[in-house]
């Protein structure tokens, strides 16, 4: 709905009630006439009203106390520069609030110790240099700690807000399926590792220690904190009782004992393979449901875990793959030396079986594309180990294995290092993503996800993305990522793959930090055709989130912003743009018709409408198809695509784009500014805009534009090659040329360019080039003809009437097979000297409504007719002349 | 520390004079003021006595401005900022209890918040907040009318001085947010 629509409904309910109840229907039956969605809309909200009485008539007074009796709880209401927001939770390790940080302006979280930890400060001083050195990590799975300090009488941790459930609020939501608690406890594992290679032992893993954002990544919480809380080691003979007494008389020592392991409930000094085992019945409760070591009492617990083995998986949770249990077994075990050794040991077969477990999908969906609800039971004589060998890894594979060796590596930006710009915009460019797929076909959908992150992030005011043509140009480029950086001018890269498995799509994305070539943040994606649609979203906020950029509301709105929510149409609508994007007739008309068809599942999918506008126009210029057709159908999709959501940019755009070509320039240019108001770095909207003020003489202004639009997208051949255009069109032939020179250098296989320079080269009379410059130009591209109607004018000035009327045939023969421009006809007469032929091509040009005649006022080559009344005349009935 | 309530009044006469920018500078004062008072007042309360939201932006009003305030326009202005901040304060605590009763073991809730905020009131509230949202693309006035309204507790009097218009525009507006808003809300279930 659009505001001018609902200002509509609005006057009009205001009307109806104004009317007695029984008359207001025969009252809207008039006033609405045919429009049945005016009319619903007002019935409707005239029935709302009649059920909204006290509809938000009373304050929000109860509220209002809840929030004072929950402020009561703070120490403080602000402290420091933190401003206490709300309480988050509450454990033995302390109350968390939520809390915004007002010098970074970021929310944050804030745990309150509770003053019986931090009396010895010893050990506050132990806790807080092992809370940092974790930090320090800067581990995409490890929770940031922005600070440390203190209040008077109070200690306090700040650390990154996670926005997200801990791990035991998913698992009391569900048992998880053996993928994704794999998913899970792999990412744990990875801190881990990195963790343990730094010498921090976490001591206390357990789910209410594990945060998963929505997005799916894992973050894992208070390091070094038991330090605060642990007794002395007591060597290795002590006994349980002397723990479980501890643990009984302090209330909480570790809230639970279920996570702990034996070593660590016996009281004996710990290592690294304590977190080890914390995970293996983390892991083993993901899957099954309840703990493996079960008990009333905290004592009963810990009888359990020094003494029992957990029940069997394969009755508690059957599709666990063998190969997991096994895992999970060894992680259990009552002697570390039988555990696997270090995390980085269990994180290797945690990966190696999650890459079986993919693969398997694949396979079997492979053979027996029906049976795909057995996939992830793995026969139990295989043993992981030999896949390894199999040649047949795949690339996804390989990116996986990489990212993984990254996630070892750990290391991100480091503490205190750098961000990226930390004043100022920060800028970006999303590579395209590579399509991981056996199959090419696919491309579509690594290219179409591609240009919706770009679309997604390019909301952001804070953020500077390189628009996709820019970007696309390094698509299947092995340039090193510093290079292409420099290239666009940008700070940050995003890359990343897409591999379909099945019905799955497994997609991993980097953010890279372009000045040392170190990963910011990676993470894969795991979704169904169902919900690719989400995975734009969840990439964009995640790299928002990972710039650490302060979004406003609205942004955030538009950044999780879809135009369809059918995951079908999504697709066709990516196919679609990718077959246009390949610009040949047929490619474009295939485009067009997967557009249609994701229409025709979402009538209000805009974004397609307006996919289908330029399509249309593309067909009716490019491919010169008759515009009389193509153009009103492409002015009706972009009509449809501001109906579906006025403050819809790319809708503008390709309205006044349509409206241009039709020589309707004042809407044109209003609608052209609207989508500019709406987006102001929408670079098409910048070039169209600039074509339409240099074709109606406003050169200054248009070479602005045509510079703000290069600016933008500085590597897009198409801004640089008008831009020649205009200056030609502004007479700076000289500057033209350098400019066509350098878009002959971004793209020497584009014909644009070499069709400019023909036009420049005429100009400046020389003729040899002006004809190798345009017969270049229709070599590269045999649709248009306006490359033979440069040709062969060049030919008629440089004195060769043959060769001139000779190319003026072969034009004349495709026009009995096809639509040709007569504005190009009237061309080569006027060079040929037939100025009354070329009248009557011109006039024909006008009564087809022929795109060409936009560029009567500025293309030199009529200059010659300028005195002719019969010019005048033309360029007042195409609009030129008041 | 205290802020002159000079300031605060400069700032409002930049605010309604059109500068944003004084707003942006407003707002945190104001919410500030309003967690200060609510503690305090809290505290001086053992019975859990609690204020109620019109009471509570008068009270930050008198502490901000004093008594002396000459300018009446300022101190509309003043209740549309104190709208502004109870709206971003009762939405943040409304999202941060919902999440709080989904957490299974994470007991946040106190008894006596438990006492006084339903969780249909909790989720109306963030409800309300996302579709007003929505509203202020199509017909900001509105929207801005049902926050001043609503989380400030304003007169239609005083909403006609802050937004500068008839109060039978404001009426008119009220009307068809509400069933706008109902709808949006009942729709959303």
């Amino acid at each position: 709905m659009t505001s001018e629509q609902y200002e509509k409904i609005g006057q009009l309910y205001h009307a109806a009630l104004e009317r007695a109840p029984t008359e207001r229907a025969a009252f809207l039956a008039e006033a609405c006439g045919a429009d049945k969605v005016l009319h619903n809309e007002v019935v409707s909200l005239l029935a709302a009203h009649a059920q909204a009485s006290t509809f938000i008539e009373r304050l929000p007074d109860d509220l209002a106390a809840g929030w004072q009796a929950a402020a009561i709880a703070l120490p403080k209401q602000s402290f420091s520069h933190y401003r206490m927001l709300s309480p988050l939770g509450q454990g033995g390790m302390g109350e968390v609030w939520l809390a915004e940080d007002t010098q970074l302006g970021r929310k944050v979280a804030v745990k309150l110790l509770p003053t019986e930890f931090t009396h010895e400060a010893e050990r506050v001083r132990r806790f807080a240099q092992e809370a940092r050195a974790a930090s320090a990590l800067n581990h995409p799975n490890i929770i940031t700690i922005h600070e440390i300090g203190q209040t008077e009488d109070t200690h306090y941790i700040v650390t990154e807000y996670v926005e997200g459930e801990t791990l035991r609020q998913r698992m009391t939501q569900q048992q998880l399926q053996p993928i994704t608690a794999l998913e899970l406890a792999t990412q744990i594992a990875t801190a881990l590792t990195a963790a343990h290679e730094a010498g921090i032992i976490h001591r206390d893993i357990k789910p209410e220690n594990v945060m998963v954002r929505r997005d799916g990544i894992v973050k894992v919480l208070d390091f070094g904190l038991a330090k605060l809380t642990e007794t002395a080691p007591h060597g290795t003979d002590s006994q349980a009782s002397t723990l479980v007494k501890n643990s009984t008389a302090s209330g909480m020592v570790m809230g639970t004992p279920r996570y702990m392991s034996p070593e660590q409930a016996r009281g004996e000094k710990v290592d690294e393979r304590t977190d080890i085992f914390s995970l293996g019945v983390m892991l083993y409760e993901m899957l099954a449901g309840r703990a493996p070591f079960a008990g009333a009492t905290t004592s009963e617990v810990i009888a359990a875990i020094l003494r029992d083995s957990p029940p069997p998986l394969a009755e508690t949770a059957p599709a666990t793959p063998p190969v997991l249990e096994r895992i999970i077994c060894q992680a259990l075990c009552k002697d570390r030396v039988e555990r696997h050794q270090t995390a980085k040991d269990l994180l290797a077969d945690l990966q190696q079986l999650k890459k079986r477990l993919e693969f398997d999908v694949e396979m079997k969906q492979e053979l027996e594309p029906s049976r795909s609800a057995e996939l992830l039971r793995l026969p139990a004589e295989t043993e992981p180990k030999v896949f390894k060998t199999k040649t047949r890894i795949s690339i996804a594979v390989l990116v996986v294995l990489l990212i993984g060796a990254i996630g070892l590596g750990a290391y991100f930006l480091s503490a205190g290092k750098k961000s990226l710009s930390a004043v100022g915009k920060k800028s970006l460019a999303v590579l395209p993503f590579v399509n991981a797929s056996q199959d090419p076909n696919a491309e579509y959908l690594s290219d179409g996800i591609t240009e919706s992150v770009i679309n997604n992030l390019s909301q952001l005011a804070g953020l500077k993305v390189m628009s996709r043509n820019s970007a696309f140009r390094f698509k299947n480029h092995q340039t090193d990522p510093r290079n292409i950086a420099a290239q666009l001018g940008v700070e940050a890269l995003i890359t990343g793959d897409i591999k379909q498995l099945g019905d799955k799509f497994i997609i991993n994305v980097r953010l890279i930090d372009a000045s040392d070539d170190s990963q910011i943040w990676g993470q894969q994606y795991v979704k169904t055709s169902g919900d690719v649609i989400a995975a734009q979203n969840e990439i964009a906020q995640a790299v928002a989130n990972n710039l650490r950029l302060k979004l406003t509301a609205s942004e955030q709105k538009r950044l999780a912003k879809n135009y369809t929510e059918n995951a079908e149409a999504y697709q066709l609508y990516l196919r679609g743009r990718f077959h246009v994007f390949k610009l040949t007739p047929p490619e474009v008309s295939q485009g067009i018709a997967y557009f249609q068809q994701a229409i025709a599942l979402d009538q209000n999918y805009a974004l397609a409408y307006a996919g289908l506008a330029e399509a249309y126009r593309s067909l009716a210029l490019g491919a010169e198809m008759l515009p009389a057709e193509f153009l009103p159908k492409s002015r009706a999709a972009a009509n449809k695509a501001i109906e579906i959501d006025e403050a819809f940019s790319e809708g503008h755009g390709a309205l006044g784009a349509s409206l241009f070509w039709e020589w309707q320039w004042v809407e044109a240019e209003n609608q052209l500014k609207r989508a500019i108001e709406l987006s102001p770095r929408d670079t098409n909207a910048h070039i169209f805009y600039a074509h339409l003020l240099s074709n109606t003489g406003r050169h200054t202004e248009a070479l602005a534009e045509a510079k703000r639009a290069r600016e933008l997208d500085p590597l897009f051949p198409f801004v640089n090659a008008l831009e020649g255009q205009f200056l030609l069109h502004a007479g700076r032939t000289d500057e033209a040329l350098t400019r066509l020179q350098k878009t002959f250098d971004l793209a020497p296989n584009f014909w644009m360019p070499h069709l400019f320079a023909s036009s420049v080269y005429i100009e400046k009379g020389l003729y040899a080039e002006a004809v190798m410059e345009a017969h270049k130009a229709r070599e590269l591209s045999p649709a248009q003809t306006f490359s033979m109607s440069c040709e062969s004018y060049a030919l008629a000035k440089s004195g060769k009437p043959a060769e001139a009327h000779a190319v003026l045939h072969d034009l004349t023969k495709l026009s009995n097979e096809r639509w040709v421009p007569p504005y190009n006809f009237a061309l080569i007469l006027n060079g040929l000297g037939e100025k009354d032929e070329a009248f009557v091509w011109l006039e024909r040009a006008f009564q087809q409504h022929d795109p060409k005649m936009t560029f009567l006022k500025v293309e030199p080559k009529w200059n010659n007719l300028h005195g002719d009344p019969r010019f005048q005349s033309l360029l007042r009935r195409v609009g030129f002349i008041a | 520390m205290e802020t002159s309530s000079q300031s605060v009044s400069y700032l409002l006469q930049r605010w309604s004079g059109g500068d944003r920018a004084a707003l942006d500078q407003l707002l945190p004062l104001v919410y500030d003021e309003l967690h200060r008072m609510a503690r305090r007042y809290m505290q001086q309360q053992p019975d859990g006595h609690t204020l109620q939201t019109t009471a509570l932006i008068h009270e930050a009003y008198l502490r901000l401005m004093g008594q002396e305030e000459k300018y009446w326009e300022n101190r509309a202005h003043f209740f549309g900022v104190a709208a502004q901040a109870m709206r971003h304060i009762l939405v943040d605590y409304a999202r941060a209890r919902q999440t709080a009763k989904r957490g299974g073991e994470a007991r946040t809730v106190t008894l006596e918040e438990a006492v006084f905020v339903s969780d249909e009131r909790a989720a109306e509230v963030v409800a309300l907040d996302d579709a007003l949202v929505e509203l202020a693309r199509l017909a900001p006035r509105q929207s801005s009318v049902v926050e001043l309204r609503y989380f400030g507790g304003l007169s239609v009097t005083e909403i006609a001085e802050v937004l500068q218009v008839s109060t039978d525009t404001v009426t008119r507006d009220w009307n068809q947010a509400k069933a706008w808003l109902y709808r949006a809300l009942n729709r959303r279930d």
